[in-house]
């Protein structure tokens, strides 16, 4: 019955183009980005230059930008982008490109991309993320070395307090200066009366600032959502931050 | 079958159902119009008519897409059932489902009119709505289950009395939509229930967003052929009448809508190929899902081609192709014809762009892009939308004995939304390709020429969008007024429910098409397959919840 084949064409059809799907990931290695685990969520942006047509680098999509805004490379690199959202659900295309990546709250992304050809990329979100999606894009220029301001050196090690603050994200909650942010601000933190919000009120000491840090939602300041994560930091890291931390007065 | 008499309670609770959405229709095709200006640039403004741009895609995306949707398929369904089974109603679960369905869809209207629900249709957390939006939500899908739910006992009872006998083609396609929609609205009903509506009050402090994605589609991809399934239903058991002739197999019908029931839900993540938190082999593996359930569309078109030139040979036709002339085009008795004739079309380019965005990696040129609101205007605002409105002016011309009013302008409606549909995707198309980002008001950035942002290569494609856009809205001008002109016109006859019915040209009997069971084991086992090690990935990935939400400032400086 013509009905019959007609079914088994359509189904010879389908499967035809999965074969050309499975032999353009096989052969070309075109495929799609994956879950990663070994990568914890960062907040901070960061551009490392592995080598000399290799960068790293760290995208942190927010509302209403990208982070980094601008980066330059030179033609003929090739780019490992991890991308990380510091708040909602953002989209990253780089117009030109097959990279096209969600930027998820909780979760990084990845995809590396190489440019062979010098000119300026446009950086798009396109998922929708509040009132100002519009105009949330950043720019990538590919451009000879000649024409870059001085690269961005690998950073070293961090081994100062601040430093520390950075790697392990805490500023991306906590101002050192005192701005209203998330998380209680660090100025004037140590050794302080910290309110909390069972009613209670303890002084902020050693003690005090390691537990906060390690299991963070055993004391909560009054008027701070328990939002932050438990944090695992090797006991030196530990010591160095709280020993920052007593100097920002 | 026959014209039917039926009982006034469902008359009402169908008219109710029809005209209710229409109302609020009006509304989600006006703020369609606004999309395209702002877009194009035409209106440069965070707002205008005092809805703001994202509110009023919010809008167009819930009225459109699921309220007047699912509004007409329990109508719909309501008449299928009682016209096939020529059993009285359970008139207790359907004024129960209208009731909650219409609470619901207010309870969600009002956060979205004032702006305290601008999450769009899809409301991705951490964006966060009033809890009415998400509490309404729930009651517009419990009650139309509860419309299902009371069509369950009457069919059985016709099975019980009708022994040997094949269910009609228009019941098993209707059970099979709402099979689809109740497996669908499970995995939302989880994600609202049990994440946001706890996170939105309040009393949970953080939401798991890679989770709560991966559930809403799993509930996003059987949305889709729960809109579509009762447009086939009309194009399976009506096209053919219509066009003179018979359905050319009638097991085309069953397996298309038995292979629905089983492949509409474990394609989900083809969805979110370009997200974290998934592995590429469950991606893969959706993707193969995915193509597969391309399968009984493509033997629907065959299927329904062969039945038009069934109908039109009868007619007189002659020839290779000479025999389209006499398909009844512009016929006005017949002007149902046009609307799914037309939707048809249409959907030939919904289903090819739709294989495309499927085709895994080539989703990472489109995703996200103009191109994927042209693919689902070709599919939703195409097949789906043209059924649904002409069903909607069928149902009350039947119901309400009234004949439809401005006869000879109806038969144009459906081809002057097919050419706006396709201008329009054609410029989302191009731009989609080009970059240009979906859901977006440009016009304050990559098409305003004061912009850091400004994109002058993609303005060409814009302006054909609005162009198409602005031919849609005046197609739907001309809709409404036929619409409400008919419902209000004097009665020209009694009242009471007809349906086009067509004979199969070929009653193939295979069983195994014929029974709703190894189908639905065949859903639960390629689920559990489908979905089981996507949820463990994202279980061991423990991700942390998501920072608190703040619509007005970034988060850095709120607070």
């Amino acid at each position: 019955m013509l009905e019959k084949r007609i079914l088994a064409a359509a189904t010879i059809f389908a499967l035809s183009i999965a074969g050309v799907i499975a032999l353009s990931v096989r052969l070309f290695g075109i495929d799609l980005p994956t879950c990663l685990t070994d990568v914890r969520p960062f907040a901070d942006a960061k551009v490392i230059e592995q080598g000399a047509k290799h960068y790293e680098v760290h995208y942190v999509a927010k509302m209403w930008k990208f982070e980094p805004a601008d980066l330059n490379v030179v033609p003929g690199s090739t780019v490992d982008i991890y991308l990380s959202s510091a708040d909602v659900t953002h989209g990253m295309q780089i117009v030109g490109t097959n990279v096209n990546l969600m930027a998820v709250p909780g979760a990084v992304n990845y995809a590396r991309v190489k440019f062979d050809r010098a000119g300026e990329y446009l950086v798009v979100c396109n998922e929708y993320c509040g009132i100002q999606h519009h105009n949330m894009a950043g720019r990538i220029h590919v451009t000879d070395r000649s024409q870059l301001p001085p690269p961005v050196p690998a950073p070293p090690m961090p081994s100062s307090g601040k430093e520390l603050l950075d790697k392990y994200g805490c500023t991306a909650c906590h101002s050192l200066d005192g701005t209203p942010a998330p998380g209680p601000t660090f100025k004037g933190l140590y050794g302080s009366q910290r309110k909390l919000a069972d009613g209670q009120s303890v002084t902020a000491t050693d003690d005090y600032l390691k537990e906060s840090i390690e299991k963070p939602d055993a004391k909560i300041v009054k008027g701070f959502d328990p939002v932050m994560p438990s944090m695992t930091i090797p006991p030196a890291d530990l010591h160095a931050i709280i020993e920052y931390l007593e100097t920002i007065k | 079958m026959t014209r039917t008499e039926i009982e006034p309670g469902l008359r009402k609770i169908i008219l109710f159902e029809i005209v209710f959405p229409m109302l609020l229709l009006v509304l989600g095709i006006t703020t369609g119009l606004l999309q395209v200006l702002y877009r194009a640039g035409v209106i440069r403004s965070q707002s205008f008519l005092g809805i703001e741009y994202y509110r009023g895609l919010t809008l167009h995306g819930a009225i459109n897409a699921v309220v007047f949707t699912t509004f007409f398929a329990v109508a719909f369904g309501h008449a299928v059932i009682r016209f096939y089974t020529s059993k009285p109603p359970l008139l207790g679960w359907a004024w129960t489902s209208v009731v909650l369905m219409t609470v619901g869809t207010l309870s969600a209207a009002i956060p979205m009119l004032t702006g305290k629900a601008s999450v769009l249709y899809t409301f991705y957390p951490p964006l966060k709505a009033h809890p009415a939006f998400y509490i309404g939500l729930v009651l517009l899908v419990v009650g139309s289950w509860l419309a299902f739910f009371g069509w369950i006992p009457t069919y059985r009872q016709w099975l019980r009395e009708n022994p040997g006998k094949k269910t009609p083609l228009a019941v098993t396609g209707i059970f099979a939509t709402f099979i689809v929609w109740f497996i669908a609205t499970i995995p939302v009903a989880i994600e609202i229930i049990f994440l946001l509506i706890p996170w939105s009050l309040g009393i949970t402090k953080t939401v798991n967003v890679p989770l709560a994605r991966m559930l809403f589609w799993f509930f996003g991809h059987p949305l889709v052929y729960f809109w579509l399934l009762p447009a086939y239903v009309m194009y399976y058991t009506m096209l053919p009448k219509l066009a003179g002739g018979k359905l050319y197999s009638d097991f085309a019908g069953r397996f298309t809508f038995m292979w629905l029931v089983a492949f509409s839900a474990p394609i989900g993540i083809h969805h979110q190929y370009t997200e974290p938190a998934i592995s590429t082999t469950w991606k893969s593996v959706h993707a193969f899902f995915t193509l597969l359930v391309a399968i009984p569309s493509l033997v629907t078109a065959f299927t329904l081609a062969a039945s038009m030139e069934h109908g039109a040979r009868k007619e007189g036709g002659t020839g290779l192709f000479g025999w389209w002339k006499k398909l009844p085009f512009l016929d006005k008795e017949r002007w149902l014809f046009g609307y799914l004739f037309a939707g048809l079309f249409i959907f030939i380019f919904g289903g090819i762009t739709g294989i495309i965005n499927a085709s895994y990696n080539l989703d990472t040129v489109v995703h996200n892009t103009a191109w994927m609101p042209a693919h689902f205007h070709q599919t939703v605002a195409g097949p789906v939308f043209l059924a649904y409105i002409a069903g909607s002016l069928l149902l009350i011309s039947t119901l309400r004995g009234r004949e439809i009013a401005f006869k000879g302008l109806n038969v144009w409606i459906p081809y002057l939304w097919t050419l706006g549909i396709m201008v329009f995707s054609t410029g989302l198309f191009i731009g989609g390709v080009a970059g240009e980002p979906r859901r977006t008001n440009m016009g304050l950035s990559y098409t305003n020429p004061a912009s850091p942002l400004y994109q002058p290569t993609w303005k060409i494609a814009k302006l054909v969008g609005t162009l198409g856009g602005i031919i849609m809205f005046t197609a739907m001008l001309l809709y409404f007024v036929v619409f409400f002109a008919t419902l209000l016109r004097k009665k020209t006859s009694e009242g009471a429910l007809d349906l086009p019915v067509s004979e199969p040209l070929h009653d193939e009997n295979v069983p195994a098409v014929q029974s709703f069971r190894p189908w639905l084991v065949a859903a639960a086992l390629l689920l559990i397959l489908a979905y089981t090690a996507p949820f463990l990935e994202l279980a061991r990935g423990n991700y942390k919840g998501a920072p608190p939400y703040n619509p007005a400032n970034p988060v850095a400086e709120s607070r």
